[in-house]
């Protein structure tokens, strides 16, 4: 027999120092993007955070059932209109008692985005002490695959439904990510699941900045059941995602934008979505409306990260 | 011992002191992935995109899922780089 070639065990794990607070057995659907990123986030920034978030699908396992819980992380469950209000009680609690420790705000796109985005914009301009994760599946899936501010031009939802008269969601996404690093907080950042040593490195930042103030991070999370995919290409959505610059990648310190990966060859946006059930239906001239409205975002991306290079910031950038 | 800190209950009505809520999710699988030892080159993207993070290291040789609760999703078999990780039907594997 020859002999085995040895690979090199990867450097992302190096990442995960500490222990998987949740059981085994969650309550997940197969192939979760969620699930993958809930036991990532503990395993990275440590057990000793505190984790506020809303009715979502995160929901069920991280608030517990039947007097128990799915894990030993301390979770406060709060309603969606009042999701970053109740993380700065929570940051502000701590910091008053000498108490170190993160408070993480995870929520969903529906929170982050439409119902909560007033206080989560509001705790963004104070500058609260504390990590807010928007982990983005663009739409309600919880409650039955709703359309939300994130889902995609042409997007087939419950609320946007193929048929007679709708052709999915007949408007643009909007940028949560990109107004969020407008409010010149002191770290806001996209990341995705195809791309975990980044992710950590992000959230590591995101625990640094804390010490400042806010910081945001946006989790590009698919979700196999509600957009139509098999669950084994959870990974390869996000990778498309990024490789055809629907998701890009990038960082703002102190609003000052730098792209962390650049994709030197972007691929058409057909072959990201063909992979999802959701937008089996476009047809040519709806995808190209979708490829403009994506080389729009990243061309306006481009420009304030080389803008941002020029212009003279009035607070100092820390990176 | 819990090594929750900081809020001595989850929620209202959910306790970690308690032992942790497990389901059979190993129950849902309909499709078992099966390692290759020799194809293997212990890499460890398998158990990095793991959603469920059971894979486990065998020495310092392969990786080999917990089946009480794995899934069954393929994200192993999809991502690993050395196609080493195959899924199978789990039918087969009844009496």
């Amino acid at each position: 027999m020859t002999e085995k070639k040895q690979g090199k065990l990867t450097k992302v794990l190096d990442y995960l120092k500490h222990e998987d607070p949740f059981s085994k057995g969650v309550a997940f659907c197969p192939g979760c993007g969620l699930e993958l990123l809930l036991r990532f986030i503990p395993q990275v920034l440590g057990n000793d955070i505190v984790i506020t978030g809303t009715p979502s699908c995160s929901a069920p396992v991280l608030l517990g059932q039947n007097n128990q819980s799915w894990h030993t992380l301390s979770y406060f469950g709060t309603l969606m209109t009042g999701a970053a209000a109740n993380a700065t009680g929570l940051a502000r609690y701590y910091r008053k008692a000498g108490i170190k420790n993160t408070v993480v705000c995870f929520n969903g796109d529906g929170t982050a985005a439409d119902i909560g985005f007033g206080n989560l914009s509001g705790a963004a301009e104070r500058n609260e002490p504390f990590i807010y994760i928007c982990y983005d599946n663009e739409g309600y899936m919880n409650t039955g695959i709703q359309k939300s501010g994130t889902t995609p031009y042409g997007a087939s939802t419950t609320t946007t439904p193929l048929g007679s008269a709708s052709k999915g969601k007949n408007l643009r996404r909007m940028n949560l990510a990109l107004k969020m690093a407008m409010h010149k907080i002191p770290y806001a950042a996209t990341a995705t699941l195809s791309d975990m040593g980044d992710l950590a490195k992000k959230l590591l930042k995101a625990k640094e900045a804390k010490e400042r103030g806010f910081a945001f991070l946006h989790v590009f999370a698919p979700c196999t059941t509600g957009w139509g995919y098999a669950p084994e290409n959870t990974i390869e959505v996000c990778r498309r995602a990024v490789k055809t610059n629907y998701f890009p990648l990038w960082e703002a310190v102190n609003g000052k934008i730098r792209m962390t990966k650049t994709v030197k060859k972007p691929k058409p946006v057909s072959t990201y979505t063909k992979l999802i059930k959701k937008f089996a239906h476009l047809n040519e001239a709806d995808l190209q409306i979708l490829q403009d409205d994506i080389d729009y975002e990243y061309c306006m991306l481009g420009g304030l990260s080389a803008l941002e290079g020029e212009c003279q910031l009035p607070v100092s950038s820390e990176d | 011992m819990s090594s929750n800190k900081f809020l001595k209950h989850e929620g209202p009505w959910s306790d970690a002191n308690d032992p942790l809520m497990c389901s059979d999710t190993g129950s849902w699988r309909t499709k078992r992935p099966v390692v290759d030892k020799e194809k293997c080159i212990f890499c460890g993207f398998c158990a990095l995109y793991c959603p469920i993070q059971v894979m486990e290291m065998v020495e310092t040789s392969h990786f080999l899922p917990d089946l009480g609760f794995c899934k069954g999703c393929g994200i192993c078999a999809k991502e690993c780089p050395k196609d080493a990780i195959s899924m199978k039907p789990e039918g087969d594997f009844q009496k």
